[in-house]
């Protein structure tokens, strides 16, 4: 069998692919089993944006979760849904840390309620970060690399 | 053999046995709580049962700025049935928690439960650091009740009413203070989002619409 470094490097980017857009979607999916406005309450005490926006993201948001996961999951515009899951998720990082900087006691919101930010939850969504911005690069060296 | 009347009566016993084990699961559905621990009609459509810690500083605000407008809202109007229940957090900084909810539980017991409920949210702060409970207490009751909150803050019974209250929020997945379990027509929604009160008003007021 030929275990090339290349090779590696694909089954690890599908692999990723798989466990990130299935956890996106997850998240999704708890986010929209819950009533919206708990989702919009949680989204007010990270207390940046203003509430009509905490309404309209808790709305829209875990639908746009589920088709990014999806979209990641299945490869298709892989560049295009690689650096919008890296985008979303720098973002919902950056949030988390400023808000235990700051020493809130709040929920992270990420998979429903009931999860508060921590060292834990940190690690958590830092390592998913580390990892869609690994098949982001993937996704932008295999273009060099057919092209 | 039984005569007529007799078997109209064996009917009888039997239609009402069947509807007293009908009755059953609806009687050990219903909350368990002293009834000076509720607002409300207990009849309303919603049920509230607010999972409180009294050295939670998230929870004085919610009883001092959120949970006027929720009863005047909802539990005046008769929308919703109201029931306080103890959620002492089992946490080292929360070291007076427990002694708190007995002593309003003891309250309780004498038609005081309000009165030391809003005394020692009042209060938390002093004694909260000091421990001094009785201080927050006190004045809210007469020498009298005062004996009587005493000799019942001890009392085996209350100290498993206080229990009572935590396992049934451990049951229900109570995680954090001040959590507002919200049950309408037999469906639970947990709430401890409290950031804005607006969301949580149009969630109760979408469920009131259904």
């Amino acid at each position: 069998m030929d275990f090339s470094k290349t090779k590696v490097l694909k089954i690890a980017v599908v692999v990723l692919r798989v466990i990130l857009g299935g956890l996106f979607a997850y998240a999704g999916y708890l986010k929209l089993a819950q009533p919206w406005q708990l989702f919009a309450a949680n989204i007010a005490e990270y207390q940046v944006v203003p509430m009509w926006a905490a309404s309209f993201i808790a709305r829209t948001l875990p639908w746009f979760e589920i088709l990014l996961g999806v979209m990641v999951i299945v490869g298709r515009w892989t560049r295009t849904s690689t650096v919008m899951l890296s985008g979303i998720l720098l973002v919902f990082f950056s949030l988390m840390v400023r808000a235990k900087l700051q020493g809130k006691e709040i929920d992270c919101g990420c998979f429903g309620s009931g999860d508060p930010i921590s060292w834990k939850t940190l690690l958590r969504d830092g390592s998913m970060l580390a990892g869609a911005l690994f098949i982001t690069v993937m996704a932008f060296r295999n273009r060099r690399t057919t092209a | 053999m039984p005569n007529c009347k007799s078997k109209r009566t064996i009917d009888f016993m039997k239609l009402l046995a069947l509807a007293v084990a009908a009755l059953i699961p609806c009687i050990a559905a219903s909350p368990d709580v002293d009834k000076n621990k509720t607002m409300g009609n207990p009849n309303a459509p919603l049920m509230f049962e607010l999972y409180s810690d009294f050295m939670c500083p998230h929870c004085k605000v919610m009883h001092e700025t959120i949970l006027p407008s929720i009863v005047q809202d909802y539990v005046k109007s008769g929308k919703a049935y109201l029931i306080f229940r103890e959620f002492p957090l089992q946490i080292p900084q929360h070291v007076y928690s427990r002694a708190a909810a007995a002593l309003a539980v003891a309250a309780g017991r004498i038609g005081k439960y309000q009165a030391v409920n809003d005394a020692l949210f009042k209060t938390q702060t002093s004694w909260g650091a000091t421990g001094k409970l009785w201080e927050a207490v006190a004045p809210v009751l007469t020498p009298d009740e005062q004996k009587k909150v005493q000799a019942l803050a001890n009392d085996p019974s209350v100290l498993a009413e206080v229990q009572v209250d935590v396992d049934r929020g451990m049951k229900a997945q109570v995680n954090e203070t001040p959590t507002l379990m919200i049950t309408y027509k037999m469906k639970q929604q947990p709430w401890a989002k409290w950031a804005d009160y607006s969301f949580f008003k149009s969630y109760v007021d979408g469920l009131l619409k259904n």
